[in-house]
C-alpha cells in the first residue's frame, strides 16, 4: 500500500484527466489484489465507527450515504440522529449487519476481534483508518475516508484546507507561546487517582501544537499518577475534556487534591475545558482546537 | 411401645424425585423454546422461520441472512448453552461440595484466577514473542483465562490436601487468600493498563457472548461437555456428603475420589466458561437455588436440571441484552446481575425463618 | 464376627489408645463403656475407618482396609455422635441416601419400614431441619437400619456401629432404640455401641468393654465385669452396683453419694 500512496502524492501535480485515470487504475488494483475493501459502489451506506470518522464523512458532504455510527461519534450534533450501533470496541456483529452497512469505515482498534472477523465473512467492505498525531496524520485519515468513499478529489481538497488552516493555527500558537506552559493533561480523577497523559499520547501531540509543554514525562500512555509525580510535574495549567456541568464547583473540586493543591496550576486556578472528541479527535477541526487551547494558554 | 407411636398415621412419601425428573422434561422444552427465540430474534430482520421457510422452498439464502444465522446467532447459541450450563453446574457442586448454599465458583477463587489470566494477556500480551501470538491469534485472552483458573484450582488443591485428604474448609479459606492475591496482581496490572486496556478490561469483566465464534466453540465446547457428563455422575456422592464426610464414606462412596472428580469438572468448566465469555455473575448461585426450591435438593436431578435451567437463562439473557438497546447490546453480565441479584433477594426474603436454607 | 487387636491411635502427638485389644460377636449387643476421653470414641472410628489405627482389624474374616467402600458399606452402617444436613431434604430423603440406588426394588417398603421402626412414619415428609434433635438422631437411626436392612445378608452377619446412640433421647425412645440394636442382634446381626448410660448398657449389652486412659481395663458380660471394683476403677469414683431383685439378674446403679474422700484416682495396670 505505501507504494501506492507515494505514487498518488506524486499524481498530485499532473492533470486533471492523468489524475481520474491514474484513481481507476488504483481502484482496479486495490479489486483486484483484494487486499483491501474498497467500495466500488459510490452509494454504498455507509457505517462510520470513531468519532473523527464521521466528522471526516460530514466535511466530505456525503453525510447522506451515513446509515449508522458509533457511540464516539457525537460531532457534529445531526449524527447523533442516526442509529448508533455501541462503543468501537465492544461491538456486536449483529448489530452492525442490521443497519445493513456496505462499506464500515473504522478508526484502529474497533473489536472484538471475533466481531471484525465475522463482519469479513459476510463480505462487507472494511476501511480502518490509521489514527496518527499530526497534520500528516489527518490529512491521511481525510484521504483514506475519501478513497473508500470515492470521493478523492473533495478529500484532497479537504485535506489541502485542512493541512492550510492547521499550519496556520500552530504557526500563530508558537508565535504566541513566548514562554512555553507547562500542561498537564487530566483523563480522569476517578477515586482520588489522577489518570494523565504521558509521551506519544494524542493529548501530548495538542498541547505541543498549541504551543505548551506536556508536564508529565517519563512514559507513554495514559496512566494513572502517584500524587508526588504530580505535584513534582508542577503544571502551569490542567487541561480536561469539557463533560458539562459547574466547572466552578468542579475545579473546587479538583483543587481540593492534596496532588493538585501545590501546583502552580492550582494557584492561578488555570483549568482548560475543551470537548473531547475536538481536542484529542485529531480530525477536520484540529485547526479549532488548537487556535482554542492556544487562547486558553496564552491569551487570545 | 412408644407413645405416639400405637397410632402409626402413614404418611405416604411425596416422590420430589420424580417430580424433579418431570422438570427434566419441562426444563428441557423451556430450553428449546429459548434456543429459538435466539435464533429468530436479532438486530437484523432475520428470522428463523423466513430462513427456514427460504430453505424449504429452496430458494438461496442471501448472505447477510447466512451470516447472521450461522456465523453470529447459531455460535452464540451453541456457546450460551455450554456457558450457561457450566455456570450453572459449577455452582450445584461447588455447593454440594462446600455443603453450602452460597457457594460458587467466584468464592474458592478460580473465577478471580481465571480473570487475573485475562488481565495478563490483556495487559502484557504485547509483550509475547511474535511467534506466540501468531499462534493463539485472537484466543490469546480466553486461553489465559482458562489456564488462570485451572492454575490456581492446582494451588488450592495442592495448598489443602495432605496426605490425599481435602480438606474442604482449607480449600474455602485458601480459595479466599488466592481470589485476594490474584486480585492485587490484577489491581497491579490495571496500574499498568492504558487506557483502551482498562476499557477492554471492563467489557471483559461484564461478561459477554457477543464475540461468540465457532472457533471458540470448537475450544470450549468438548471441555465444558465432558466435564458437565462427568459431573452428572457426582450425584449419589453429593447427597452423601450432605450428611458430612464421615457418613459420606460409611454408606459407601469413596470421598476423597469423589472429591477429586468434582474439583476438576468444576475447573475445567468454569475455567472454559470464564475463557469464553468473561465473567458472568449469579446464574451459579441463583439456578441451583431455584431448583431445591422447585424439587428438592437431590443432586442426582438437581445437576441435570441445573444445567437446562442455566442454559436456558443465560440465553433468555443474552436476547434481553441484544434486545434492550439495539444495535448495541448490554454484557450479559449485567443483565445476569440485574435480574439475578433481585430474584436471589427476595427468594432470600421469601424463605427466611422458615428453612435455613 | 469383629476382633481388633493391637490397636493404636495417635492424633497429632497424642496417643489415644494404647495397643488394646477388643472383640465382638454377632447376635450380640457389645457396649464400650468409660468415662469421658477414655478413647470409646476414637475405638469406635477406628472401627468404623473414621481415623487411621495400626493393629490388626478383622470383620467378617476381611480387612475392611482392603474393601471397596460401597463393599464395606453393605457390611455395617455407622450411626455417628451428632449428624449435620447441608440442604433441605425431607425425612424420607435423608433415609434414602443411605441406600445404593438400584440394587433392589423393594426400596420404598425398606425406607418407610426403618422410618416406622424408630417412629417416625408420619414424619416422612417433613423437613428434616425442622426436627428436633432427638427427633434428628432418630431419622439418622432410620437411614443406618436402610442401609443395612436384613441383619444376615448371605449367611453373614452385617454390623451396627451405633455412637452414644441415646445421647438426646427421652427415656422412652432410650428404651426404643436399644430395643431396636437388641433386635438387630437377635436377627443375627453384630451391635458395637458406645454407652454413656451404665444401667441402659446393664440392660442391653450381651458384651460390655470398659475403656480408661486409652486401655481396656475388662471385656466381658455385664454380670461379670460391671462390678464395684472394676467401674469404680474406670470412672474414678465409688460407685455401687446393685442387683434386680429379680430372675433375670440385671445390674443397676444408683447414683451414690459419694464424698471427694472417696474418689478412687483412676490407676491402671
Amino acid at each position: 500500500m505505501k507504494w501506492l500512496r507515494a505514487c498518488r502524492s506524486k499524481s498530485l501535480a499532473l492533470p486533471n484527466a492523468v489524475l481520474t485515470s491514474f484513481w481507476v487504475a488504483a481502484v482496479a488494483i486495490f479489486v483486484a489484489t483484494g487486499s483491501n475493501g474498497r467500495a466500488e459502489n459510490p452509494h454504498a451506506d455507509v457505517l462510520a465507527i470513531g468519532g473523527t470518522v464521521t466528522e471526516i464523512i460530514y466535511a466530505l458532504g456525503q453525510e447522506h450515504r451515513l446509515v449508522a455510527r458509533d457511540t464516539t461519534s457525537t460531532y457534529p450534533p445531526e449524527a447523533q440522529a442516526l442509529p448508533d450501533i455501541g462503543y468501537m470496541r465492544a461491538l456486536s456483529p449483529e448489530g452492525v449487519l442490521s443497519v445493513e452497512p456496505e462499506l464500515i469505515i473504522s478508526e484502529e482498534g474497533a473489536g472484538p476481534p471475533e466481531a471484525i472477523d465475522v463482519l469479513k465473512e459476510a463480505k462487507i467492505a472494511f476501511v480502518t483508518v490509521p489514527d496518527e498525531y499530526t497534520a500528516d496524520g489527518i490529512v491521511e485519515k481525510i484521504r483514506r475516508v475519501g478513497d473508500a468513499l470515492a470521493v478523492p478529489e473533495k478529500a484532497d481538497a479537504l485535506a489541502a484546507d485542512v493541512r492550510k488552516s492547521l499550519e496556520a493555527a500552530k504557526s500563530s500558537a508558537r508565535a504566541a507561546a513566548v514562554e512555553p506552559k507547562r500542561v498537564m493533561f487530566i483523563l480522569s480523577t476517578q477515586s482520588g487517582r489522577i489518570m494523565s497523559a504521558g509521551e506519544d499520547t494524542s493529548a501530548e501531540a495538542i498541547i505541543r501544537m498549541s504551543g505548551g509543554v506536556n508536564a508529565v514525562t517519563g512514559f507513554q500512555g495514559f496512566k494513572p499518577l502517584i500524587d508526588e509525580a504530580v505535584t513534582a510535574a508542577a503544571p502551569d495549567v490542567i487541561l480536561m475534556m469539557d463533560r458539562g456541568g459547574s466547572h466552578g464547583a468542579q475545579n473546587d473540586e479538583l483543587f481540593a487534591m492534596p496532588a493538585l493543591r501545590t501546583t502552580p496550576a492550582a494557584d492561578s486556578e488555570a483549568v482548560v475545558r475543551i470537548d473531547g472528541l475536538l481536542l484529542l479527535g485529531f480530525g477536520p477541526r484540529t485547526a479549532q482546537a488548537v487556535s482554542e487551547l492556544s487562547a486558553a494558554l496564552y491569551g487570545g | 411401645m412408644v407413645a405416639g407411636a400405637d397410632h402409626i398415621d402413614y404418611q405416604a412419601p411425596v416422590d420430589r424425585m420424580q417430580h424433579a425428573r418431570r422438570l427434566h422434561v419441562w426444563l428441557l422444552l423451556l430450553l428449546v423454546a429459548v434456543s429459538l427465540a435466539s435464533l429468530t430474534y436479532g438486530a437484523t430482520g432475520v428470522t428463523l422461520w423466513g430462513t427456514l421457510a427460504k430453505l424449504w422452498a429452496g430458494e438461496e439464502l442471501t448472505r447477510t441472512e447466512a451470516v447472521v444465522l450461522f456465523d453470529i446467532r447459531l455460535p452464540r447459541l451453541f456457546l450460551g448453552i455450554c456457558v450457561g450450563a457450566a455456570l450453572a453446574v459449577s455452582g450445584a457442586v461447588m455447593q454440594g461440595l462446600f455443603r453450602n448454599p452460597l457457594a460458587d465458583p467466584g468464592i474458592v477463587g478460580i473465577s478471580a484466577g481465571a480473570g487475573f489470566g485475562a488481565i495478563v494477556a490483556i495487559v502484557l500480551g504485547a509483550l509475547l514473542p511474535v511467534w506466540i501470538s501468531d499462534l493463539v491469534g485472537n484466543q490469546l485472552i480466553p486461553l489465559a483465562a482458562f489456564f488462570g483458573g485451572w492454575g490456581t484450582t492446582l494451588i488450592l488443591y495442592r495448598v489443602s490436601t495432605r496426605r490425599g485428604r481435602t480438606s474442604v474448609a482449607t480449600m474455602l479459606l485458601a480459595g479466599i487468600a488466592l481470589a485476594a492475591l490474584a486480585a492485587a496482581f490484577s489491581g497491579v496490572l490495571i496500574y499498568m493498563a492504558d487506557d483502551q486496556q482498562l476499557r477492554d478490561l471492563t467489557f471483559w469483566a461484564l461478561g459477554s457472548l457477543a464475540g461468540s465464534s465457532w472457533t471458540k466453540f470448537v475450544a470450549a465446547a468438548p471441555i465444558i461437555v465432558t466435564a458437565l457428563i462427568a459431573s452428572f455422575f457426582l450425584g449419589r456422592g453429593l447427597n452423601g456428603l450432605a450428611l458430612g464426610e464421615a457418613t459420606a464414606a460409611h454408606i459407601g462412596i469413596s470421598v476423597q475420589r469423589m472429591k477429586n472428580l468434582a474439583i476438576l469438572c468444576v475447573a475445567a468448566a468454569t475455567g472454559a466458561a470464564v475463557a469464553v465469555s468473561g465473567g458472568i455473575g449469579f446464574i451459579g448461585i441463583v439456578v441451583p437455588h431455584l431448583l431445591r426450591l422447585a424439587s428438592g435438593p437431590d443432586h442426582r436431578t438437581l445437576l441435570i436440571n441445573s444445567a437446562l435451567l442455566g442454559a436456558s437463562l443465560l440465553l433468555a439473557a443474552d436476547v434481553i441484552g441484544r434486545a434492550i438497546i439495539s444495535p448495541a447490546e448490554l454484557p450479559i453480565g449485567i443483565v445476569t446481575a440485574i435480574i439475578g441479584a433481585p430474584v436471589f433477594l427476595w427468594i432470600l426474603l421469601r424463605r427466611r425463618g422458615i428453612v435455613d436454607m | 464376627m469383629l476382633s481388633a487387636e493391637n490397636v493404636k491411635v495417635t492424633i497429632g502427638s497424642t496417643q489415644i489408645l494404647h495397643g488394646l485389644d477388643f472383640s465382638a460377636q454377632h447376635s450380640a449387643v457389645t457396649a464400650i463403656v468409660g468415662p469421658n476421653g477414655s478413647g470409646k470414641t476414637t475405638l469406635l472410628k477406628a472401627l468404623t475407618g473414621d481415623i487411621e489405627a495400626s493393629g490388626t482389624y478383622r470383620l467378617n474374616g476381611c480387612d475392611p482396609a482392603q474393601l471397596k467402600p460401597w463393599e464395606l458399606a453393605a457390611m455395617r452402617g455407622v450411626l455417628p455422635q451428632a449428624s449435620v444436613l447441608a440442604f433441605p431434604f425431607t425425612v424420607v430423603e435423608v433415609v434414602r441416601i443411605g441406600l445404593r440406588s438400584g440394587t433392589s426394588g423393594d426400596h420404598a417398603q425398606v425406607v418407610m419400614a426403618a422410618l416406622a421402626k424408630v417412629g417416625l412414619a408420619s414424619y416422612a415428609n417433613r423437613f428434616y431441619q425442622e426436627l428436633s434433635g432427638g427427633e434428628q438422631q432418630r431419622v439418622q437411626l432410620a437411614r443406618v437400619l436402610a442401609q443395612v436392612w436384613h441383619p444376615v445378608e448371605r449367611g453373614e452377619p452385617r454390623w451396627l456401629f451405633l455412637d452414644e446412640p441415646v445421647a438426646s433421647l427421652d427415656i422412652a425412645h432410650q428404651l426404643e432404640v436399644m430395643n431396636i440394636a437388641r433386635d438387630f442382634a437377635t436377627a443375627g446381626g453384630g451391635v458395637v455401641a458406645v454407652m454413656h448410660d451404665l444401667n441402659l448398657t446393664a440392660m442391653f449389652a450381651d458384651s460390655v468393654a470398659i475403656l480408661s486412659q486409652g486401655r481396656l481395663l475388662q471385656q466381658g458380660p455385664p454380670a461379670k465385669v460391671m462390678t464395684n471394683e472394676t467401674l469404680s476403677l474406670a470412672y474414678g469414683c465409688t460407685l455401687q452396683v446393685n442387683t434386680e431383685p429379680s430372675e433375670t439378674d440385671a445390674r443397676f446403679l444408683l447414683p451414690h453419694a459419694a464424698s471427694l474422700n472417696d474418689i478412687v484416682p483412676a490407676k491402671s495396670a
